[in-house]
């Protein structure tokens, strides 16, 4: 996916103390490359593997070093690295441009930056902007709790009772992140889960109405985000419905290219919905403990029958 | 027409290695629960319903064991059917 700076400062000047100091008509030139670099060793003159698709920083150590060199050399070395038609230059520990950067970031038009931010901490926050701004993200149906750690997406039909099973929970202390409706970002491999800023923290009750759920339960009850671990799936009660039994191979879902554990429950009357969702994410807890339940058993029962086989 | 209570009893011996563990009878379970009629598992006297993965754990059926399988209801025939191709196809093991 294409950002631009545009999108970089629109995200991110508030948490990168970013000012722009120049460019503001080319803002929406491309960052081809989601990293940053710091053109020490270009401005020694080394420009066979130059990072240019990339954000510049100078930092302390580049402009210590040009001021090491002569006028001409200083022209010289910043006019090659401007050439490459860098995305944009940024100016760390809020020092002020060597008046060569302002002509040369004028003259190829690439837009100017500076923040109050140290070079390494800029770097730092920079790249996770830059990440979440290129995250693989998609909305998915559902409604994501989070059970002692663990982050639960409730799937099923509507009128199926997510809302009612996420309102048992809620009640006895475990936190909602998002009703109904769940943005999903990944990072690396892992996935997380987040309410859409208009309805954040809100959920609809049959019967009911909307409600705001920190104004009832206190702000325990709520999360503002949440690692997504294991996906459960309400289903009406079929007699026929191949649901898991064991538990030693549960299903798999994909959601953003990562493989969730994934539960078909069945509701019927009578099954408290919220005590068994509470169960299977407490027994997920527990495998990742190394304590898996169902496989254990499974390998007491082989061993005993081998055993009496054998007799 | 008569509804006919039927009781149908018939006697396996179980073939596959590791016996009825948690994956057979996983497999009997379901085979079980798409029939409307009452279906038992029995060994050395007890007898547990063919719908509870614990009880078929219970009766202990390792390899070499002979179990009664015993089906009470209108779908009792096709039931024992469904439940003797698991037992011929040593529960699509090995």
């Amino acid at each position: 996916m294409a950002i631009t700076l545009k999108d970089l400062l629109e995200t991110g000047a508030e948490r990168l103390s970013l000012e722009l100091l120049w460019g503001e008509g080319h803002l929406n030139r491309e960052i081809e490359e989601k990293a940053l670099n710091r053109p020490g060793l270009a401005l020694t003159g080394f420009f066979q593997y130059f990072a240019q698709r990339r954000l510049q920083v100078f930092g302390l150590a580049e402009f210590t070093y040009l001021k090491s060199l002569s006028s001409e050399d200083r022209a010289a070395r910043l006019r090659e690295m401007f050439e490459k038609n860098v995305p944009g230059v940024i100016i760390s520990r809020n020092r002020n441009p060597l008046p060569e950067i302002r002509a040369l970031a004028e003259e190829y038009k690439t837009p100017l930056f500076r923040t109050t931010m140290i070079t390494c901490h800029f770097i730092n926050e920079c790249t996770l902007i830059l990440e979440e701004l290129t995250a693989p993200h998609e909305r998915v149906q559902g409604t994501m709790l989070e059970i002692m750690g663990i982050g639960v997406l409730l799937q099923g039909q509507a009128g199926i009772g997510k809302s009612e099973t996420a309102l048992s929970l809620i009640g006895r202390g475990y936190s909602l992140v998002a009703d109904d409706v769940t943005e999903m970002v990944r990072t690396g491999g892992r996935v997380t889960a987040f309410a859409h800023e208009l309805t954040r923290y809100h959920m609809e009750i049959r019967g009911v109405g909307i409600v705001h759920v920190p104004s009832l339960f206190g702000v325990s009850a709520i999360r503002r985000d949440a690692t997504l671990d294991l996906v459960i799936n309400l289903h009406p009660y079929k007699n026929d419905a191949d649901e898991e039994r064991t538990g030693i191979q549960p299903g798999t879902i994909e959601i953003l290219g990562v493989k969730f554990p994934y539960y078909e429950l069945p509701v019927s009357p009578g099954r408290d919905m919220a005590n068994i969702v509470e169960a299977a994410a407490l027994n997920y807890k527990l495998k990742l403990l190394g304590h898996d339940a169902a496989k254990e058993l499974d390998e007491k029962v082989i061993g005993t029958f081998l055993r009496k086989a054998g007799k | 027409m008569m509804t006919e209570k039927r009781n149908i009893v018939r006697e396996f011996e179980v073939l596959n290695k590791y016996g009825i563990h948690a994956r057979p009878a996983a497999l009997l379970v379901k085979a079980a629960g798409r029939f409307s009629c009452d279906i038992f598992i029995g060994r050395k006297g007890a007898e547990v319903s063919a719908k509870s993965i614990m009880g078929l754990l219970t009766i202990e059926g390792h390899q070499g064991s002979r179990l009664v399988v015993r089906a009470v209801g209108e779908d009792a025939e096709a039931a024992l059917l469904e439940i003797s191709a698991l037992f011929e196809n040593k529960f699509f093991e090995e």
